[in-house]
This record gives structure tokens, sequence and C-alpha cells, in this order.
């Protein structure tokens, strides 16, 4: 009776290329990077000794949040040298995500799964570095079986040890923040096309048109709480890269 | 019922039925993926408010946790919506 | 009559264009001719056909000599949605280490260098405010102490002042009682005299009277020291009654 027919989902994530190598992920992602570095460059220029307004309040609060909130939370004093790197990853991911719920983009290039997979990667490959800066070679046997271990259990542990660290952790680094990406970017499509569909059915039901203000709502209601998940996924994907990271500095014990 | 089940059948080449047993699969897939993380999430956070309630000097480290242990339980839902979206769309 | 048949095999579909003699309607062809040519292409998944309309046929835009022939139409299906595309990868990668590289060596160096400075010179006003409150602090003990000094002085003078006060008061409180004691002593001193001369006036009164009485009675004389002695007597026995 309504006809809404849902697109295929390369419908609603795949754009066509703006020239053969380059497509809408593309542009916001090295969006993303010029914004990141502009807004940080525009603070960074701003008169440091006054009280900070604006952009340099933005760009501060921003660090103090990955200082604080991040960083003191997961390793510790000594990790603070590692900001510029969470920070970066934090304010990359989350201009990334804001594409979703900006009008016109309306594409969180990290729906795609290109994004969080490099940089799931970028991470994995990066704690897996400093643990063998840190630890040298014993890192390896750390890895596999934490101190302590029964020698009849080290099979089993090992197996379970290497699993978890080597596939599981940049496996579902990369798929949390592409799927929640994705799931939102769905949710977001239904109820602009339930609510479309709806204004505009063919057959002319009052009831119809009145109705569809219902799934606007919702539509407004779902974008508002995309900018929590936003936010929420750029934080969740950082300090999990600061668990991963103090993991690999310290030994267990 | 009948009637209705026999022209699905009749209807349905084995092409379409493939693709209407993916669709099926696929909802459940996700369905029942979702239903472990949403009892551990909810548990995970009414234990950290709990916590959070009865020592409110501890709230940034438990909502640090917190986060972390959502992130993990929430990844298994993820996979299930993943696999939805494989054999699904 | 033309009839397409569009088939969809994985992600790319390919049309076949085929002529029919138009003998038949199109209605029925939709029906008939369609499973004949979908049995040529039976390689494919599913097939669909369409039935143009007539006048496309007779226009004459397909000869008869390339009226079978394929032709592939891209639909831009893309790869499977979480299958990650190299060129999407390089931008996203590329564009987040250059970004990384910049903030690790320029931008968040020059943020916090910034943010340092101020941090530093906001500690070094509280200090100073903590060293001017510390000598505040001081100055008000010093004060304080100044003041317990002047007042633990006041407070002398006025217990000075007071005793010097008390002794006076305590010396003419003396004088006053001594002069009214002497005041008194020579009142009573007075009373006494004048009440002795009365007594003696009234003692010769009844004397002489109780003579004469006596004097009239008896008709002699009685001797005055024996009347003055019995007037006496009588006298103080009546006072002492």
């Amino acid at each position: 009776m309504f006809g809404l027919e849902f697109p295929p989902i390369n419908e609603i994530l795949r754009w066509h290329d703006l020239f053969s190598s380059f497509n809408k992920i593309s542009l916001i992602a090295v969006a993303a990077a010029v914004i990141g570095s502009l807004v940080f460059l525009l603070a960074g220029s701003k008169d440091a000794t006054v009280a900070p307004t604006g952009i340099r309040n933005l760009a501060e609060t921003s660090v103090e949040f990955i200082e604080d909130s991040v960083i003191m939370q997961t390793m510790g004093k000594e990790g603070l040298a590692w900001t510029p790197f969470l920070l970066s990853l934090f304010v990359f991911i989350f201009l990334c995500n804001l594409t979703g719920i900006v009008p016109i983009l309306q594409m969180p290039a990290t729906a795609r799964i290109a994004i969080p997979l490099f940089l799931s990667l970028l991470v994995w490959v990066i704690f897996i570095g400093t643990g063998l800066k840190h630890q040298k070679l014993s890192y390896l046997t750390h890895l596999l079986w934490p101190p302590g271990v029964p020698v009849a259990l080290k099979p089993l542990v090992g197996l379970i040890e290497f699993f978890s660290t080597i596939i599981v952790r940049p496996l579902s680094l990369t798929v949390r923040l592409f799927a929640n990406m994705l799931a939102g970017h769905i949710l977001l499509v239904t109820f602009a096309l339930l609510s479309e569909a709806m204004f505009q059915a063919e057959t002319y039901v009052p009831i119809l048109t009145i109705g569809g203000i219902l799934p606007f709502f919702m539509l407004v209601f779902l974008t508002a709480f995309e900018v929590l998940v936003v936010f929420l996924q750029a934080y969740i994907f950082t300090i999990l890269t600061a668990v991963y990271i103090a993991s690999s500095t310290h030994a267990e014990h | 019922m009948e009637a209705i089940s026999h022209i699905a059948a009749v209807a349905l080449t084995g092409d379409e039925q493939k693709k209407a047993n993916a669709a099926i699969g696929a909802g459940f897939a996700y369905g029942i993926a979702a239903i472990g993380p949403g009892i551990g999430i909810g548990y995970i956070v009414g234990k950290s408010v709990e916590a959070m309630a009865r020592q409110p000097e501890a709230a940034g480290m438990v909502r640090t946790t917190m986060f972390l242990g959502i992130a993990f339980t929430e990844a298994l839902a993820l996979i299930g919506f993943v696999v939805f979206i494989l054999i699904g769309l | 009559m033309l009839t397409a048949v569009v088939t969809q095999s994985g992600s790319a579909y390919t049309v076949h264009l085929a002529s029919v003699p138009p003998d038949s309607t199109a209605e029925q062809t939709i029906s008939s001719e369609p499973v004949a040519l979908a049995t040529v292409t039976s390689d494919s998944a599913t097939s669909e056909t369409l039935a143009f309309e007539p006048q496309i046929a007779e226009s004459g835009v397909v000869t008869a000599s390339e009226a079978e022939h394929e032709a592939t139409v891209e639909v831009n299906p893309g790869p499977s949605p979480i299958a990650p595309e190299l060129k999407e990868v390089a931008w996203g990668g590329g564009s987040f280490v250059v970004f990384a590289v910049l903030m690790r060596y320029v931008l968040y160096p020059r943020l916090k260098k910034g943010m340092d400075a101020r941090y530093a010179s906001i500690r070094a006003s509280h200090e100073g405010a903590d060293a001017t409150r510390a000598e505040a602090k001081a100055e008000v003990a010093g004060y304080e102490a100044q003041l317990a000094g002047v007042k633990a002085e006041a407070a002398a003078h006025i217990d000075a002042a007071r005793q010097t006060l008390e002794t006076e008061r305590a010396a003419k409180l003396a004088a006053v009682g001594a002069e009214i004691a002497e005041q008194r002593a020579a009142a009573s001193a007075a009373n006494d005299a004048a009440r002795q001369a009365v007594q003696s006036q009234i003692e010769s009164a009844v004397g002489d009277v109780s003579g004469r009485a006596i004097e009239l009675a008896v008709g002699k004389t009685p001797d005055a020291a024996v009347v003055s002695r019995v007037v006496l007597e009588v006298m103080s026995v009546g006072v002492a009654r």
C-alpha cells in the first residue's frame, strides 16, 4: 500500500566518484584533516597569555579532555607523551563521524570500513611496536602468557591470548566504529525515507501526510542522538587505543 | 493462511526463495545478537551508577571503566550487525 | 517488435536485445516470447523481460543485423559494503598520517607552549599571591601582638586608677565615719547632760513638793536628805518599772 522500498545499501553508502580515484569519503577525510589542522593552527596563533576564548578555548578544551579523561585515567602520568597522537586520532575520528549529521554531506566517512580499518591497523602496529620497544622480546611471551600461568595451561591460554590480542583487538576496534556509524546512518536514512514517502504519498490520504510528522520528529531526535554517538565513538576509539598502548608499556603483573 | 503460503511457494523462484531466507536470517542474526549485549550493558551501567552513588569521588574512574566495559560488550552486538549486513543486503 | 532481456549475474547487468516478427501483439509477447529468449541465456541467475513499445522497432533504430547484441550496463553496484576500497584507505590514511604528523611536530607543541606559559604565569601569580598573603598574615600577627600589649597596658592603668580611687574612697569614708561618730558622741553627751539636769531638777522639785507635803501633813519639817533619798529610790523604781 505504501510502496516504501528501501534502496540497496550500496546506494546509500556510495557516491559517484568525484574523479577516478577520489570519492566523497576521501573528500571528507581530507576535509577532516584540513579542518582539524586549521583549528589548531588558528588556536595556536592566538594570544596565549590571556584567558582562552573562541577557537583557542575549543582546542585547549580538547587537549585537556584527552589529557584528563583519556590519558590520566588509563596510562597515568608517563603516558602524557602520547597526547599528540591520541589528540589527532580523536579529532580526526570525531570530524569524520560528524559529517554524518552535517546537512548536505550526511554521510559519516567512518561508515565505510576503509578509515576505521586503517586506523585500527595503525593502532595495532603502534601498540605492538611500543610493546617491543619497552619490553624487548619478553613482550612476545607476555603477550601469550601472563606471568604465573601453570605450564599445563600454557597452550590454551597462549591460544586465547594470541587470538584476543592479535586478532580481536584490531577487528573489534574497526567493527565498533564502523558498525556504529553505519547503523546510525541507516537509521537516519530509514526515517528520512519514511517521512518523505508519507509526505508525498500518491494515494492522497490526509492522515498519511499528517502522520509523516512522526517519523520526521524521530529523525530530528535521532540526529540529536547521533551527536552523542559521534562523540562517544571517537572517545571510545581513543580510550581503547590508550588502554592498548598502556597494556604494552607495562608488563602485566 | 494455507492459500498465502501456497501462493508464496508458487511465486518465489529458487533464487528469490534464497533471498527471502537470507533476509529472514539477517533479521534473526541481528535480533538475537542484540539480546546478550543489551542485558550486559544494562548490568554494566546499573552497577556503575551504583558505584558512583556510593563513592562520588571515584566517579571519573568508574565512568572510564564503564565506557570500556560498554565498548567491549557492544562489540558482540555490532558483530551481529555486520553479519546482518553481510547476509541480508 | 523489439524485446530486451535484462539479466543479472552477480553485480553486472547484461541486456540482450532481440527482434521478434511483429505479427504478435505486445501483450502476448510478454508471456510467450521471452521464455524462449530466457532459455538462450540460461547461464544467468535471474531474467526479467521487458517488451518495448512497437513504435521503437518500427522507427528502425535496431536493424535485423544487430538484432542480437550484448550491452553491459554499469549500475555502480560497488563492492560489498564491508570491503575496504583502496582509494578510501589511501586518502583517509594519508590525510590522517599527515594530520598526526602535523599535530605532533607543529600544532600541538605550539598550543602546548602557550598553555604551559599561561599556566606557569598563573602559577607564578598564585605563588606571589601566597607570599603576599603570608606577609599580610605576619603583619596582622604583629599588629595583634602590639594590640595585646597596648590592651594590657591600658588594663594596668585602669587597675591602678581603680586602686587609687578605692583607697581614696576608703579614706574619705573612714574620715566621714569618724566625724559622724564624734558628732554622735557629742550629741549623746549633751543629751545625757540635759537628761541629768532635767532629772536633778525633777528630783529637787519632787523633793520640795514631798517635803512640803509631809510638813503640811505631819507638821514637822523632814530631813531634806532623807526626803531626797526616798524620792530618788521611788523615781528609780518608777523608771525601772
